[in-house]
């Protein structure tokens, strides 16, 4: 008995240290939010004073200046989530099985190379991309025109503003989505590959019946981390796309950081952040709701 | 053994990874330094026999090639004296005014002294922040007149002045001197007659050289005002935003035709025009100051010149400018005398805020023998006459921030202009209200 309770609070120690770092750093942060989001906090007013749900309303008041910047950030932010989840997740696990195939002593070398890009800050990002995608002195067109093809506007036309955020995003980010992949794959047992191999099952086939269930809920959590990465898109349009061509590409968090550090309102920006959290969880919960439905199946 | 070999080369790249991370960072590094040599100087002064030294905090913005030059400043006068010492803080450019209203909102570690650019000082000044500086000034026999009048004008709100100016950025015309040649053209453009015929003889298609690369984005914010208000428009006309007035809407389709006379190329990038500046084959850019050590340390044979006056009416030129300014939290008559003291020693001593790059407002500086033989800075000076600065409206930046988009919209020719600027101001009078 007293074994059980030692090795109980043995656990709860080892939890201490980031419950604290939780609490502190993420918990009191997103309730202050709250409660600043309730309040008409002009950032160099002395007063705050307690408005309700004023931002709220506000925001949801048609032709209201918040209205306009919150939907329609709003709305250029659900695109690239659709846009890019799908490919992140379809990428990361492609990028994981190419480098699980490969020979085992080129295999760690490959992983590095992937997972690179991860490790760079959002500058040195923008920097390279915008070298690549310049539309009259960047490398991708100068090859292009090399192949004797119309180079591409890829920064300043739709589309390809779409799909260069995306590649972006995709070059910058999918080492993470990568790396969980690759550990999932080594825990699928070697022996249900064999099996299903001696009953003429194809690599398509295993790849349906044995790799997908088996790593399902690596998926989940890939599917909800992208989700959530890519709700949060801020740096690829703000540098790269400043948010064109003409407001296609600016994205919710661009108009909240806008009105919180330009416009000084921080209450209604704080109301915006606090229903885009809001969103997120939605989705997180539906697509939590919808993988595990299918593992009762 | 071939597996150390692969781990030999994994570890070598994270090595270069960490390397480039480190180098990306390094930026940050001198908002550090201002602080330590602050502790150092401290240190050095144990002997003294003053007593106590008067510490006031001073803010900045300056994280980018101009922090050095500033420090130098602070430094020389710390040293020039034993009753004050200025403590010099860096804070990164892009974040400067999020940390300073943190900062002026808490009331926690306020700056008893700090740079604003002087389109931010009305702002401020309407949100009760800052203090007059014309008792400061002259109890430390600082002159209001002595600097440049823009700035000055701009920052005396009900009769007080808020401001001691120290810079002043104006948007200039950067050429390439090796195309000028080549095309014939010996001197560089002043008028709209002479830049379009310029930049016809400039662009030459077989070598994929251009007279004149139109931006679509950034540094519009400085271009684009110009021209409306050379063009006889208003951004601000008193009461309502008026940027798609016929004056304005001309020269959004003067930027437009460019493209289609083939003297820019169509689709320009953020940063594109400088990109084929620097590859020697954009032969002119309108930008900042700001932009001279890069084209520097590229080696690029340029010059550089007045901003021609491209509309029919007036020549304009808009502009930012650094000044000084005390938070209103500063009562204590010792730091003010302090602080007046110091800033007498800067506009007596900017000389090496003009090493920077920067043409600097104190008139005693540029009529100074040194700052005439500063080629680009004193060319910089001469447009000080026509500067404007962004209307004194509040809330601008946000009032003004969709006409980036639109005005991008009909450069790269997806709207008409009239269509772009109309849709501009409807946006705009939403932030309004």
């Amino acid at each position: 008995m007293k074994t059980l309770w030692t090795s109980r609070l043995t656990s709860f120690l080892f939890v201490l240290p980031y419950l604290a770092a939780f609490a502190l750093f993420l918990l009191f942060p997103i309730l202050y939010g709250f409660v600043i989001s309730l309040q008409d906090f002009e950032l160099l007013s002395a007063a705050h004073p307690f408005v309700g749900l004023r931002n709220y309303m506000t925001i949801f008041t048609p032709g209201t200046y918040e209205n306009s910047i919150f939907f329609r950030g709003l709305w250029t932010t659900l695109q690239f989530v659709l846009y890019s989840v799908p490919l992140l997740i379809i990428t990361g696990l492609g990028i994981a099985m190419l480098v699980n195939a490969l020979p085992a002593k080129l295999r760690g070398l490959f992983r590095t190379f992937y997972f690179l890009p991860y490790a760079l800050s959002a500058s040195v990002m923008a920097v390279i991309w915008l070298m690549m995608f310049d539309t009259n002195a960047g490398f991708i067109n100068s090859l292009l025109q090399k192949l004797g093809l119309t180079g591409i506007p890829w920064l300043t036309a739709t589309p390809w503003a779409w799909i260069a955020l995306v590649l972006t995003t995709l070059w910058w980010t999918i080492g993470f989505n990568m790396i969980i992949f690759v550990n999932a794959l080594n825990e699928v047992p070697e022996d249900y590959y064999e099996a299903a191999s001696m009953d003429g099952a194809n690599a398509w086939k295993r790849f349906v019946s044995i790799t997908l269930p088996s790593i399902r809920p690596v998926m989940l959590f890939v599917m909800i981390t992208s989700t959530i990465a890519s709700f949060n898109i801020y740096a690829q349009p703000f540098l790269l796309t400043r948010g064109g061509p003409g407001d296609t590409t600016r994205v919710l968090l661009i108009n909240v950081l806008d009105q919180a550090f330009v416009r000084k309102d921080i209450g209604s920006a704080s109301a915006m952040a606090i229903l885009m959290a809001l969103l997120i969880m939605l989705v997180s919960i539906v697509q939590f709701r919808l993988t595990n439905r299918k593992e009762k199946v | 053994m071939k597996r150390s070999m692969q781990k030999g080369a994994s570890l070598l790249l994270m090595g270069m990874m960490l390397a480039l991370v480190v180098t990306a960072c390094g930026g940050n590094n001198a908002k550090n330094n201002g602080a330590n040599s602050g502790g150092a100087t401290q240190g050095a002064d144990g002997g003294g026999s003053s007593g106590k030294k008067t510490e006031l905090l001073f803010w900045s913005p300056f994280s980018g090639s101009d922090g050095p030059f500033m420090k130098k400043i602070v430094d020389k006068y710390n040293s020039s004296q034993d009753k004050y010492k200025v403590n010099f803080v860096i804070q990164p450019n892009g974040e400067y005014y999020k940390q300073l209203d943190v900062a002026l909102s808490t009331g926690k570690e306020q700056p008893d002294l700090m740079i604003m650019h002087v389109d931010q000082v009305p702002t401020y000044q309407s949100k009760e922040q800052l203090q007059p500086v014309d008792e400061l000034a002259a109890a430390a026999g600082i002159n209001p007149a002595d600097f440049a009048e823009a700035p000055v004008k701009y920052a005396t709100i009900d009769n007080k002045l808020y401001t001691i100016p120290l810079d002043i950025h104006p948007v200039v015309m950067y050429y390439n001197k090796d195309l000028f040649e080549k095309a014939g053209i010996t001197a560089p453009p002043a008028n709209r007659a002479e830049f379009d015929a310029a930049v016809l003889k400039l662009t030459d298609k077989s070598k994929g050289v251009y007279g004149y690369v139109v931006p679509t984005l950034w540094p519009q914010q400085f271009i684009f005002p110009s021209l409306v208000w050379q063009n006889g428009g208003e951004l601000w006309n008193g009461t309502d935003v008026a940027y798609n007035s016929p004056e304005a809407v001309e020269m959004v389709q003067w930027l437009r035709d460019m493209v289609d006379k083939g003297v820019s190329p169509a689709n320009v990038q953020q940063d594109g025009e400088n990109t084929l500046f620097l590859q020697g084959k954009n032969a002119i850019q309108f930008n900042g100051p700001w932009m001279k050590s890069q084209f520097d340390e590229a080696g690029l044979n340029y010059g550089v010149a007045v901003m021609p006056q491209i509309g029919k009416v007036k020549q304009a030129i808009y502009a930012g400018s650094h000044g000084f300014v005390v938070p209103k939290a500063v009562t204590d008559s010792t730091k003010l005398a302090g602080i007046g003291d110091f800033l007498k020693y800067v506009s007596g001593n900017s000389l090496d805020w003009a090493e920077s790059g920067q043409a600097v407002a104190s008139k005693t500086v540029m009529d100074s023998a040194e700052f005439k033989a500063m080629e680009f800075q004193s060319t910089v000076s001469q447009s000080f006459s026509s500067v404007q600065f962004a209307p004194n409206v509040l809330n601008w930046g946000t009032i003004i921030e969709p006409v980036w988009g639109e005005l991008s919209s009909a450069l790269l020719g997806k709207k008409s202009p009239q269509q772009a600027m109309d849709d501009a101001v409807a946006k705009s009078r939403q932030a309004m209200k």
